[in-house]
């Protein structure tokens, strides 16, 4: 019986570049990072029309200004109040220090893609690679050729959830190298040592500087894309079991949506339900923690939401194997 | 001499609460075709589905050249090459990627093995192109070269003459028997079709309502069940009629009726033969009405325990 794991994870390696699922997400990436790289860059340009200058300075004096009358508004909902105050704070530490925060350039619209991506657009080109890994063979028949070889299950199951994860990984590294090949043309590809502030903590909507810190961009980077993978994983181990439950590809591909979708709406609406944040989809912003971001429900940490989605994907993995391993298969 | 390939024992199945499968046992030898005959509906795929490991039984023992399938499955499947339903195969890769990903689950299993069996299933023009614009024939011999891929010892096929024409109907069937004939393979083959099931194979289990009813061989089974034709001729010939009938070679065995009519179990396609033979011995024939014997016909007789074929009371040969 000389089926190794090898071999096994090559078959849906193969199988997954045929559908070409993963030329899919390539595609995707390079059509969206030109797009939003036109968008940022018209930002920047827009924003210096209106001051008068490039000086990014009094950008930022001026945003910091706009913010502190936003707080003057009595309509404000406290949540907000609380986030306007540590951006107010966090801006203010970058003047007196004179840090560009915005400084254009590959590495720094990397960071900001990151930060916008990492809780819905990442998460649904994930959901695009692994929403029917499973469920294809059942919808396709073809499960019947590969559960009749001399291979267990769960064999079978983890040689499909490795090379998820492989393509996962490849997922956020093209992602990082897109992001950075392609706005450099526009904003020029130097940036990796400029220094980000991180290291901020959240107590009680009081943003403490004192253990703010300085790192390298290009570390900042590392930090962000790991978390980035590790919101990528769980969505795609969560998508994963989907893909064992339903049979269309379609079906999963809906409920995926509605789960990242309703995510990114509790996010924006549910600091007065706090118990939504055991949710996964209500901790996919991990990026948020090292901004200094207030988080959207009080008492949500990064060690926190790690193990909310830790413990989310332990129970998908387990769900998937035992229904796996279990079911019978019928046409 | 002859090994046991494939045994089963007292296999039972449910499926929500409900029995579909009833102590079903039988066994199968190398070199045989064995046939698992019944209607839609019996059973035959649920047990076959057990038979590879797709479903688990709910009671009994399966073992695939003396290794149980239920506690050593790896050992026990690797001596079964099967097509389940339809050759399901992967259609957005050529016939011999297919080949290719059923190699490395096996292990063991060379290029010039790949080679060797689409020679053996006579693809070899096609095996580089996508398995989407095989036709059915193609992809049902591609589904026989991933089976045959990793030298089983027995093929178990699913129905495997569904969908294809009468051509491909008789090289499929020549297939099995050469499967079974030249190269010592056992063939457990499941069919809806008297007919296939008298043209193909050795030995048949005969299954209804998810029990075995007769397992025997078909040569015995269709000595009882052949098919045959009617007589009527006039009242007064008859005993005429019955000596010409019983001396011609087409015909293997005559009864009277009554009323004129004469039954005989007999080729059905020598029919104008032998009315030629009557009407030259000067025997008008009145009318002439040939009754097949169908699946159904032969389930009637099996499980009312009726073995009166002598009589028009017989649940064989009604149209």
């Amino acid at each position: 019986m000389g089926q190794s794991m090898l071999g096994l994870v090559q078959n849906e390696t193969v199988k997954l570049l045929r559908r070409r699922r993963f030329l899919v997400v390539v595609l995707i990436l390079a059509i969206l990072i030109p797009i939003f790289t036109y968008a940022q860059y018209r930002s920047v340009v827009t924003a210096q029309e209106r001051m008068g200058t490039s000086d990014w300075r009094p950008l930022l004096t001026q945003q910091i200004v706009d913010m502190q009358n936003r707080l003057a508004s009595s309509r404000l909902p406290d949540e907000w109040r609380d986030f306007i105050k540590v951006r107010i704070q966090q801006q203010q530490y970058y003047l007196d220090h004179d840090i560009n925060p915005m400084a254009p350039g590959g590495p720094t619209f990397a960071r900001g893609f990151m930060d916008q991506a990492v809780s819905m657009f990442l998460p649904m080109i994930i959901v695009v690679l692994a929403v029917d890994l499973v469920s294809a063979e059942f919808s396709e028949g073809t499960i019947k050729l590969l559960l009749t070889r001399p291979v267990r299950r769960w064999k079978v199951l983890t040689s499909k959830y490795l090379t998820l994860l492989l393509f996962t990984s490849l997922t956020v590294l093209m992602t990082l190298i897109l992001a950075y090949l392609m706005s450099g043309v526009v904003f020029g590809y130097s940036g990796w040592t400029l220094p980000i502030l991180t290291g901020f903590e959240v107590t009680g909507g009081e943003l403490e500087t004192a253990g703010a810190f300085m790192i390298p961009q290009w570390q900042f980077l590392l930090l962000q894309y790991g978390l980035g993978w590790f919101v990528c994983v769980v969505v795609g181990t969560v998508t994963f079991m989907v893909s064992v439950l339903v049979r269309s590809a379609a079906a999963g591909m809906g409920i995926m949506m509605a789960a990242l979708i309703s995510g990114t709406i509790l996010t924006q609406m549910a600091s007065s339900w706090e118990s939504s944040k055991y949710l996964f989809v209500v901790n996919l912003q991990l990026t948020d923690y090292l901004n200094g971001t207030l988080p959207p429900i009080k008492g949500m940490t990064l060690p926190f939401s790690l193990t909310v989605l830790t413990v989310w994907a332990i129970a998908a993995l387990i769900v998937a194997y035992t229904v796996f391993i279990r079911r019978d298969v019928t046409s | 001499m002859t090994e046991t390939v494939l045994s089963v024992k007292g296999l039972h199945k449910k499926i929500g609460g409900k029995p579909i499968i009833h102590n079903i046992t039988f066994d199968v030898f190398a070199g045989e075709v064995f046939g698992f005959l019944g209607p839609n509906g019996a059973g035959k795929t649920t047990t076959i589905r057990m038979l590879v490991g797709l479903a688990a039984a709910d009671g009994g023992e399966i073992h695939i050249g003396g290794i149980s399938l239920q506690d050593q499955f790896p050992q026990a499947i690797s001596q079964v090459g099967c097509i389940v339903e339809n050759p399901e195969l992967y259609k957005f890769m050529t016939g011999r990627e297919n080949l290719e990903q059923f190699a490395r689950m096996s292990g063991g299993i060379t290029l010039e093995r790949i080679d060797e069996i689409v020679r053996f299933v006579d693809l070899e023009r096609a095996i580089d192109d996508k398995v989407k614009t095989y036709s059915l024939g193609m992809r049902q011999r591609l589904g026989i070269a991933q089976a045959m891929l990793h030298r089983p010892k027995i093929l178990i096929l699913d129905e495997p003459t569904n969908g294809l024409d009468p051509a491909g109907i008789r090289e499929m069937r020549q297939f099995i028997r050469k499967l079974a004939e030249e190269e010592g393979l056992a063939v457990f083959i499941s069919s809806h079709l008297l007919s296939e099931i008298e043209m193909m194979c050795d030995r048949v289990a005969i299954i209804s309502k998810g029990k075995v009813i007769s397992v025997g061989l078909v040569k015995e089974l269709m000595e009882q069940f052949a098919d045959q034709v009617d007589w009527t001729v006039q009242e007064a010939s008859v005993p005429k009629a019955r000596e010409v009938l019983k001396g011609h070679p087409a015909v293997t065995e005559v009864w009277e009726v009554g009323d004129g009519r004469l039954k005989c179990r007999m080729d059905v396609e020598r029919v104008s033969d032998v009315n030629q033979t009557l009407v030259r011995e000067g025997i008008p024939v009145l009318g002439i009405a040939t009754k097949t014997v169908t699946l159904e016909d032969l389930f009637l007789t099996l499980t009312q325990g009726g073995g009166n074929r002598g009589t028009e009371h017989a649940g064989i040969g009604s149209k």
